[in-house]
Formats: structure tokens, C-alpha cells, sequence
């Protein structure tokens, strides 16, 4: 048992950190370190740069043009860009779609898809949620009949995150009303440029519009674009769940944040305040142990070992951190944190700030981090799994 | 990077859980915890284990098999509840031994591998609180030779021990780490009293009042702060280990009692807001799981990585046994309330432990103090 990086790895390591310092835009970064507002363009402009190193499916195999990483490799990428203020990337299309079209798609499908993928040209969004199915998701209501070569689609997505941006959107949709709910289901990918479709903005406490409606009436899709087998959508998501799952914790992000509040606790003159620094050296603690229960998964994957049976909390820990630590920040700011400026969520804006530009993005940031308990599964829901697990019932 | 144990770690492990399982059951230790929180006789079979040589070097007479087997061994007795306290003895005092002149390594160290002498840290004092500097025993020294005066607390089986490792001021005020030295005390010499009484959770303590008595050096003012810090970051790492093995058999009874127990016709692990408790018990015992791995990983870093990282896992340690415990208890109803169910000696166990070498509130303090501007296992 030991805790070292091998010479190899921490070689791996230098190479990420020198490539990333050389090639991640600095303005792109300054807003990352700071809790500003990202664009399309800047989300999309580092994405593009990474597909061009071949990095955007840094957890793609070789065979499908990725680089062919273990789970430390992975880890130690995610950890030299989240330091290094590179924004998160968007996960729908190389995270989430690709590893299920590479496991169930067509030969056709995967040389379709795969390439604008990889490259960062073409923007995915992910349908799941709908107004009737949050937490219980197999009860997806959106209805796909098949007539002919085509499928028609009508109903409704909601929670699409960055959808305003998507052009082509994976769905599960209803095949089947037979049997259990989620037997029914297909996984369909749906060229969100198709006459029908339409999307529409939900703007979040934090005065952002982060998600997305989107409606289906009477889309056509062609029958190639079905994922695998009619039906069997159920278990392509619960696959790309599974998928999902690795950097869920996102413990690179909360080093970088904890590293930004301690600096803002400094500046703000609430370092030297005992009550004040007690809440950051819990917080320090909550996410070294974090980080540790990571490796542990980590570690276990890269030598080919069953999951550890604690995979599953890392969500719930990761995301209670995530709203732990932008609430910190945001009462490190003090009463300058609540004046709201909406113009000044924006990188060099030249209007008047109260207090300073620092305070503007705090607040908000706290609001919108609310969702992470939320997302990608409850942490209740978690919970009902991980109890699963334990009681065996 | 690897959390994986190597067969020798795992062998010793097993072994110390077949003597728990066979050797160690609950009416035994009951007995013993009834008869004082001490047994010679269950001393002596931990020492046919092997298991008090561990934190002695082989040149020295003992089987020390690296910080790693010691966590093994020790999560192993906290899941049997076992009250002789071998971490103290075995790794904590024998941290400061293995610092001692040749002459008295020579004479305690084997002594100590063997089972043959009991050594134990004596630098609890009444005004201490968990400040190891705070030390107002007195050594003075005449014609070459040491004496020293003044009270030590809850000194591990004090009353049971044959030598202490005793904290004393040479110098200094009150509170100057520079002016502390250790010494070695036998039980038997002149000037020692010791009044033995039991601690919360059955394991035996004592007041050890030294009046003039002889003392030899073993670690002179100067470097015997920072072994002494050595010996406390030792026992904190030990009682993470002896706490998550104690966690986890607590848990394990948790989980079979709400898959048996049942209320309104069913059993009640399949209540909803039970089942959010058992999943927040495991979030709790794999974080100090986590925490303990990384203090014992931790050990033999510089001081000052050293003494943060495991104030950081005491702190978690501290929280992770207070919710496990509690929730437990909680989770039994009644029955865990009972002093005839062995749940509730695993809570009061946990109890003591979150107080010993610095509670958690204590330790949010070290961990306030010795922040950097980075953070993380890797920063």
C-alpha cells in the first residue's frame, strides 16, 4: 500500500500540466478561476483544442481514437485542467453518448457520430428528464411510433442542459407501453434541427438560462438513428450511467475552489477570524478525505478490480462539497456578495461594481450549485442505492 | 498509487481476526472489563500473535512488519472491542524507546516485543487538557542522575504497567516544548504511586503521582518534543485503525438487526428514512476508512506533513465515530440502550477514542493552524 504516483505517471503528469499551461486560452481560464460567465464560444473553443490533441475523449479507447488511458491517467488529466482553470467539459457528447454508441451503435452509427464528437464541432444535449420523470425516470412519456423508415416523435424533454446550444440530442423515448416501464423505452439520437423541434430557454434562480424545454411535435427520425435495439433503451442509459459515474466527485475542482476561498478569506480579513477558519480547515478536511476515497476507486479500477462498493457515494459527497464550498465563498464575500449585477457575471466589464469585480459571481454561483444534490440521480435516490447495496433488499 | 495489502499484511490480519473471533468473544471481554479492563492471560496471547513486537525493529527483538501490518492489526482488535491496549504499548511507547541511548534500548525494547514489559506513555497531566507541550511534572538532575515530581492522568493500564514513558520539564515555562525531555520510570522505584480505575468504555487507566522518584533519559530536551509528537501521531493513527475496525462491526451489527428486526409486520430495514441512516453510516465509515489509510501512509513524513495530515484524519475520525455511533444506537431502539447488548460498548468505545490524543474539536484547531494555500492529498 502506498500512495505514490509511479515515475511513469508522474511524467504523465508534467506532460498534461506543460500542454495544458501552453494551450489553454488564458482569458477562457481567468473566467474559470474567477466564477465568471462562459460562453458557447469558450466552452466550445476549448473543446475544439483538446479534439485537436485527440484529448476531448480522453476516456475513449484506443480503437475509437482515444487514447487508450487507465483510470489514474484519467484522474491525472482531469486533476492538471481543473487546476489549471480549464472549463469543464461538456459531457453529453464524450462522456455520456459516445461510450454508448460505441457499445451498442452501428458500425455505421459509430463512424457517423464519433468523429464530430471527438473533434468538438458538433454540440450534444442529452434528453432524459421530462416534466412527469425526475427521479423516476423509466417513466419517460415521450412517445416514438414507428411508420415505415421513420420513427414520430412527439413530446417532451425538459432540464436539457445548455440544450439552446445542442444540435443533436440523444432521448429516451417510449417504444412500448407493454409490461414494466422500463421495458418500453428506446434510446434515439435526434437531430435537433429536425422540423418540430423546439427549445426553449428556463432561466435558473441565478438568473442564467443553464437548461432548456424541448419539445417534439410530430418529429420525423429516421429508423438508423435508433440506438441498438428497439426497447432496450433502459439499459444503454443505465450503461452510460455507470459511465458517468468517474468523475463524478469532481474533487479536482473542489482543490481549486478550496485554494480560491482561501485566498478571498485572506483578502476579506476573515483568515484571522477563528469561527471563519474553523468552516475552511472542515471544509479542507471534508475533501482530502474525499480525494483519498476517490484514489481508493481509482486505484482499484486501474488494477482491473471489481468497483468498490463505494463507488456509489461518491456523488453524494462530491456534490454536497460542491454546494459546501461556493456557499463558503459566497460568506467569504460578506454583504458585498449580495448586490446583483447581472452585466458583471461578464469578464471585463466596464461598468460600476460595488464592492469590487470579485463579489459578483459569488452569490449566484451558490444558487446555481444548489442542482448538484439534484442531478444525475437524486442524492436521495443515491441513497435508496447505496442502501440497496448494504441491506441487500 | 495502491491500497492493495501484501500477503504478509493479509496473513497477520487474518490471524488477528481468528483470535478475535475464537479467543475474544463478548462474555470474555465482559469478564475482563468486570475485573478491571485488564488480562495478563489475554496479554500473553497477544503476544504469542506477534502482535507486540510490531513497532520494534527486528535488531531490537521485534517484528515490525511497517506502519501498514500495525493499521491491519489494530482494525482487527477494534472489531473485537479488545481492551488490552497493545497500540500504546507496542506502537506508542516503543516509538519513543526506539529514540533511547543503546543501553536502554538493549534492556526495553525486546522486553517490550516479547510481552515481557509492559511500557506505557505517561504525558497526560491535570492542566495538559490535549496539549502535549503543557507539562508541569518537574525532572531534576544530581550527580548525573534524574528525579521527577508531579501527577500523570489516565495513563493506559497504569496501575498494571512495569515502566512509563514519562513527559517531565527540565526548563522552560509551563508550556515551552524546548524544555520537555522524556524519561523512562519504573512502576516498582521509589516515589511512584498509582491509583487504577476504569475509563468509559471498560479499558483500564491510572493517576501515576511521582515524588522524587529515579528516572533515566531517554530523550533529551531539544528533539524530545517532536518525539513525543511522533508517539501521539503514532497512537492517533493506531486509534483510527482500532476505530474503523470498531465502526465496521458496529455497522455490520446495524445492518443485521434492521434486516431481522421487525415493526408494523416488516422489517425495519425497509423504511425509508432508516435505510438514508445505514447509507450515511457507510458514507461515514468509508470516509474514516479513507482517513485512516492516509494517516498510516501518512507516518513517516516530515513532521510538519506529518502531524497535519493526521490532525486531519483525527477530525474525521472524530465525526465519522460520533455519527456511526450514534446512529447505531439510534437505529437499535431500545435494545441498543442496554448495557447486555454489545452495541452499546462499541458506542462507548467509539466515545473514548474521539477523546483520546486530541477530540475533534482540538484537532479542527490543528488543522486551522497548519493550513497551506494549497490542499488535497496531492496539492
Amino acid at each position: 500500500m502506498d500512495l505514490d504516483f509511479t515515475p511513469e505517471q508522474q511524467a504523465f503528469r508534467a506532460d498534461i500540466r506543460a500542454w495544458v499551461a501552453a494551450n489553454l486560452p488564458e482569458d477562457i481560464a481567468y473566467k474559470v478561476h474567477n466564477g465568471l460567465r462562459q460562453s458557447r464560444d469558450d466552452m466550445q473553443r476549448w473543446a475544439k483544442i483538446l479534439g485537436a490533441k485527440g484529448w476531448l475523449g480522453y476516456g475513449w479507447p484506443k480503437e475509437f481514437g482515444g487514447p487508450g488511458w487507465d483510470a489514474i491517467e484519467r484522474h491525472l488529466f482531469e486533476e492538471e485542467c481543473a487546476l489549471a482553470g480549464a472549463p469543464r467539459i461538456v459531457p453529453f457528447g464524450p462522456v455520456m453518448v459516445a461510450p454508448v454508441i460505441m457499445a451498442f451503435g452501428s458500425p455505421e452509427q459509430q463512424k457517423r457520430f464519433l468523429p464530430g464528437i471527438a473533434s468538438g464541432e458538433v454540440w450534444w444535449s442529452q434528453g432524459y428528464s421530462e416534466p412527469g420523470s425526475g427521479s423516476d425516470l423509466a417513466s419517460v412519456k415521450t412517445r416514438a411510433i414507428r411508420q415505415g423508415d421513420k420513427y414520430i416523435v412527439n413530446g417532451q424533454k425538459t432540464w436539457t442542459t445548455l440544450g439552446q446550444y445542442g444540435e443533436w440530442i440523444f432521448c429516451l423515448v417510449r417504444t412500448s407501453t407493454e409490461g414494466k416501464p422500463q421495458t418500453g423505452i428506446s434510446f434515439l439520437l435526434i437531430d435537433m434541427k429536425s422540423p418540430g423541434v423546439t427549445v426553449r430557454p428556463i432561466v435558473l434562480m441565478d438568473g442564467e438560462a443553464e437548461v432548456n424545454e424541448v419539445f417534439f411535435d410530430n418529429v420525423e427520425v429516421p429508423v438508423e438513428n435508433l440506438v441498438g435495439q428497439e426497447n432496450m433503451g433502459w439499459t444503454y442509459a443505465k450503461y452510460l450511467l455507470a459511465h458517468e459515474r468517474t468523475n463524478i466527485a469532481d474533487v479536482n475542482r473542489a482543490k481549486r475552489e478550496l485554494e480560491r476561498l482561501k485566498r478571498l478569506a485572506k483578502a476579506e480579513g476573515v483568515w484571522d477570524d477563528q469561527r471563519f477558519r474553523d468552516q475552511i480547515a472542515l471544509l479542507e478536511v471534508d475533501i482530502v478525505a474525499l480525494e483519498m476515497m476517490v484514489l481508493r476507486v481509482l486505484s482499484a479500477q486501474a488494477g482491473g478490480k471489481k468497483a468498490l462498493d463505494i463507488a456509489g457515494l461518491l456523488k453524494i459527497r462530491g456534490s454536497e462539497i460542491q454546494q459546501r464550498y461556493t456557499e463558503l465563498l459566497m460568506l467569504a464575500g460578506g454583504p458585498f456578495s449580495l448586490p446583483y449585477i447581472f452585466d458583471a457575471m461578464e469578464a471585463g466589464w466596464q461598468g460600476d461594481y460595488v464592492g469590487g469585480p470579485q463579489y459578483a459571481p459569488l452569490a449566484p454561483n451558490y444558487f446555481n450549485t444548489r442542482k448538484t444534490t439534484i442531478y444525475g440521480g437524486s442524492n436521495e435516490v443515491q441513497r435508496n442505492i447505496v442502501a440497496q447495496t448494504i441491506l441487500g433488499v | 498509487m495502491n491500497f492493495e495489502f501484501s500477503d504478509d499484511e493479509q496473513q497477520l490480519s487474518e490471524a488477528v481476526q481468528r483470535w478475535v473471533e475464537r479467543g475474544y468473544g463478548f462474555e470474555r471481554r465482559s469478564a475482563i472489563a468486570k475485573a478491571g479492563g485488564f488480562s495478563a492471560e489475554a496479554w500473553g496471547e497477544i503476544a504469542e500473535l506477534g502482535l507486540l513486537g510490531l513497532g520494534t525493529s527486528e535488531e531490537d527483538g521485534g517484528m515490525a512488519m511497517g506502519p501498514v501490518a500495525a493499521m491491519l492489526a489494530l482494525e482487527a482488535l477494534g472489531r473485537g472491542l479488545v481492551l488490552e491496549p497493545v497500540a500504546a504499548v507496542a506502537l506508542v511507547a516503543a516509538s519513543v524507546i526506539a529514540q533511547a541511548p543503546a543501553d536502554v534500548r538493549a534492556r526495553w525494547a525486546p522486553a517490550i516485543a516479547s510481552g515481557e514489559a509492559r511500557v506505557v506513555l505517561a504525558w497526560q497531566e491535570r492542566a495538559a487538557r490535549y496539549r502535549l507541550e503543557r507539562v508541569d511534572t518537574q525532572a531534576m538532575a544530581k550527580d548525573q542522575s534524574w528525579t521527577l515530581s508531579g501527577t500523570k492522568s489516565l495513563v493506559t493500564i497504569g496501575d498494571q504497567a512495569d515502566a512509563f514513558v514519562v513527559s517531565a520539564r527540565v526548563s522552560g515555562a509551563a508550556d515551552d516544548p524546548a524544555g520537555i525531555a522524556l524519561f523512562l520510570v519504573e512502576r516498582q522505584a521509589p516515589g511512584v504511586k498509582t491509583q487504577g480505575y476504569a475509563l468509559q468504555d471498560g479499558s483500564r487507566a491510572a493517576e501515576v503521582t511521582l515524588a522524587d522518584t529515579p528516572a533515566t533519559l531517554l530523550v533529551a530536551a531539544g528533539p524530545a518534543f517532536g518525539a513525543l509528537e511522533l508517539a501521539a501521531d503514532t497512537g492517533i493513527a493506531a486509534l483510527a485503525a482500532e476505530a474503523v475496525g470498531a465502526m465496521d462491526k458496529l455497522f455490520e451489527l446495524t445492518v443485521d438487526y434492521m434486516n431481522t428486526r421487525k415493526q408494523f409486520g416488516v422489517p425495519i430495514g425497509t423504511f425509508q428514512a432508516l435505510r438514508h441512516r445505514i447509507a450515511d453510516m457507510k458514507m461515514q465509515l468509508e470516509l474514516a476508512r479513507s482517513m485512516s489509510y492516509y494517516a498510516t501512509l501518512k507516518l513517516g513524513d516530515a513532521p510538519d506533513v506529518r502531524r497535519r495530515a493526521v490532525a486531519q484524519a483525527k477530525v474525521q475520525l472524530g465525526q465519522s465515530a460520533r455519527f456511526v455511533g450514534q446512529q447505531a444506537i439510534q437505529l437499535h431502539g431500545g435494545i441498543g440502550m442496554t448495557e447486555e447488548y454489545i452495541g452499546s460498548h462499541y458506542f462507548k468505545r467509539l466515545t473514548t477514542m474521539e477523546m483520546q490524543f486530541g477530540d475533534t474539536m482540538h484537532h479542527i484547531g490543528e488543522v486551522s493552524a497548519r493550513m497551506l494555500d494549497t490542499a488535497g492529498v496531492f496539492a
